[in-house]
């Protein structure tokens, strides 16, 4: 079993890997830029697996004791390895794929600066098409202070799954998405806030909504945010086939 | 009877049964829910969606490394690369700190290229010198890190002097060490052993094959468990506590070093992460994160383990952290 560990764990990431590219789902958890590459890798580790099954002889049993030191040790290291592959078999191939989720918002700085455009990149986009900007377009513009004046006429249409605002969570959430630079362990969480009160009885946490909506001053006396959209309705709508924003 | 079934078990009947695993495997992602939560919790849901994140990242460059150590293993002539390196040891760790200009490989994938080395004849403390070089002293990290920072605070050269220079003081510190052998661990220690002496397959076609079941058999089980732990980590420590501490040259320092400690993230693309840190984060923070993160992280370490003792990895896991934090408040209050 040990000498065939590395050999299925290979398969087992090869066969997700290869998975999620066929499904158009591995976006959820490496950038793009690394799709093309690791599938390459993918199946040219495939074809090695192969050949090791093909040609690597089956170790002698004084080979694998020496190389597990000792009949007990040998006993560990196997049910070692059995539980790492059993682990990784759950994991990576039975759980279903997912994204990122509320919880980890939590944990993460929302609109940080981390995550936002950089002052002199949010200064770049003023005067440019609305129409067309992103959850992250927004929420720079929001937290490089661009005010109440410069946002009075704007209309947002954006995308994203409800969180809620840590300081009024009954009438104010953030439609929100993820800021992925490499892969989802460095995802930022950014977000536009939204007033509208009595949202958890129509949205669960983690739905996904699209909303078109004017901005306006925060009618919350206490939560944290000047600047929230107002929607009159939100729409419910399907996670999108790349939920993180690069 | 058990010697009769190994005579018996041919290539024909283990490359059925390879097939038929990996039949069964796909077979297993077919039938499974292609979407869904599964039941979990959120918190359960981020940490397996944060430790696959980090096994289909890594997994391409440890692949890459491995081929990589078959080639230097296998194919090449004996002693094609060590012939060509310096005789004198401090030249010659110079010039291995250099290496990864011509493979760059990223972190996870040096681990197994440095076996490779090691097996090959490199000393341990070259293999060192190699190992934490060469995430910071290749074309790619360096170009990265010149487009999110260009010569912005003196964090490119910090990056790349800091690198060499850290590097090179970790592979003196240990080539003055009297035995060592005794820094690897016995199992490493008996794989090259072997890989010197006696019970190599013929063929390089074979050797090749027995080379990439060794070196996935050491490599991915630390990297999956590497994973599950730097899951688990990001799930359960908060990031804003971290940048909090932004603003105090002492503190900002030590909180990206824990950062890059937990993220884990590949070297080839830091620079564009910790680049919207900047508004943050002092510039000498930014740096000791780019330096001490490609060294040393999480699942680093979980693979280094496959080849060091856990007191060595404790000792350069100091060494490094402690020069990476002395270049980083260098920074803070020179620059």
């Amino acid at each position: 079993m040990n000498q065939w560990q590395g050999v299925l764990l290979s398969l087992v990431g090869i066969i997700s890997t290869v998975w999620l590219g066929i499904t158009g789902q591995l976006g959820l958890y490496i950038h793009p830029r690394y799709f093309v590459f690791t599938i390459i890798m993918a199946v040219i580790a495939a074809v090695l697996v192969v050949v090791a099954f093909a040609v690597v002889p089956r170790p002698s049993d004084e080979e694998a004791i020496l190389d597990t030191g000792g009949r007990r040790g040998r006993w560990l290291w196997s049910a070692g390895s059995v539980l790492i592959i059993v682990a990784a078999v759950v994991t990576l191939l039975v759980l279903p794929p997912s994204t990122l989720t509320s919880a980890t918002v939590k944990q993460r700085d929302l609109n940080g600066s981390a995550s936002t455009l950089t002052q002199a990149e949010a200064s770049g986009l003023i005067g440019g098409d609305y129409a067309a900007f992103t959850v992250r377009d927004w929420s720079s513009l929001l937290r490089q202070g661009a005010g109440e004046d410069f946002f009075a006429d704007k209309t947002a249409t954006v995308t994203g799954f409800v969180t809620p605002d840590k300081s009024d969570p009954e009438n104010v959430f953030f439609v929100a998405r993820f800021f992925v630079s490499c892969c989802a362990v460095d995802a930022q969480p950014i977000g536009i806030p939204v007033y509208y009160p009595g949202w958890q009885d129509e949205f669960k946490t983690d739905s996904w909504v699209t909303i078109s909506s004017g901005f306006k001053m925060n009618p919350s006396a206490i939560s944290d945010e000047q600047i929230v959209l107002v929607p009159d309705a939100i729409t419910p709508t399907e996670r999108p086939a790349e939920p993180y924003v690069y | 009877m058990s010697q009769t079934l190994t005579v018996r078990r041919g290539p024909a009947l283990r490359l059925t049964l390879g097939l038929t695993i990996l039949a069964a495997l796909i077979l297993t992602r077919i039938v499974s829910p292609p979407t869904g939560e599964a039941g979990m919790a959120d918190a359960a849901r981020d940490f397996v969606t944060l430790s696959i994140s980090v096994v289909i990242e890594s997994l391409p460059f440890v692949f890459l490394g491995i081929m990589l150590s078959i080639v230097v293993q296998t194919w090449l002539p004996e002693g094609y690369l060590l012939r060509r390196l310096p005789r004198n040891p401090v030249a010659r760790r110079v010039v291995l700190s250099l290496l990864g200009m011509l493979l760059p490989v990223c972190e996870c994938g040096n681990v197994p290229l440095a076996r490779g080395l090691m097996a090959r004849g490199l000393t341990v403390a070259e293999s060192m010198t190699f190992l934490f070089a060469a995430p910071i002293l290749n074309p790619v990290t360096i170009m990265t890190t010149y487009q999110a920072f260009g010569w912005d605070d003196g964090i490119l050269v910090s990056r790349i002097l800091g690198g060499f220079l850290i590097a090179n003081l970790v592979g003196w510190i240990y080539s003055r060490h009297p035995r060592p052998e005794s820094l690897l661990t016995p199992r490493f220690q008996d794989t090259c052993a072997l890989g010197d002496h006696h019970g190599q397959p013929t063929g390089k076609m074979r050797r090749s094959a027995v080379l990439f079941t060794q070196e996935t058999s050491a490599m991915l089980p630390a990297l999956f468990v590497g994973a599950g732990i730097a899951g688990l980590i990001q799930v359960g420590v908060s990031r804003e506590v971290l940048v909090a501490m932004g603003g105090n040259p002492v503190w900002s320092v030590l909180a990206l070093m824990v950062l890059a400690f937990v993220i884990a993230i590949c070297s080839n693309v830091d620079a564009f992460f910790i680049l919207s840190f900047g508004g943050t984060f002092m510039p000498g923070a930014i740096v000791a994160f780019l330096v001490f993160g490609p060294m040393i992280d999480v699942k680093m370490l979980a693979l280094l383990r496959t080849t060091f003792t856990a007191k060595t990895l404790l000792q350069v896991t100091l060494v490094i952290g402690l020069c990476s934090a002395a270049l980083g408040l260098a920074v803070n209050f020179l620059v």
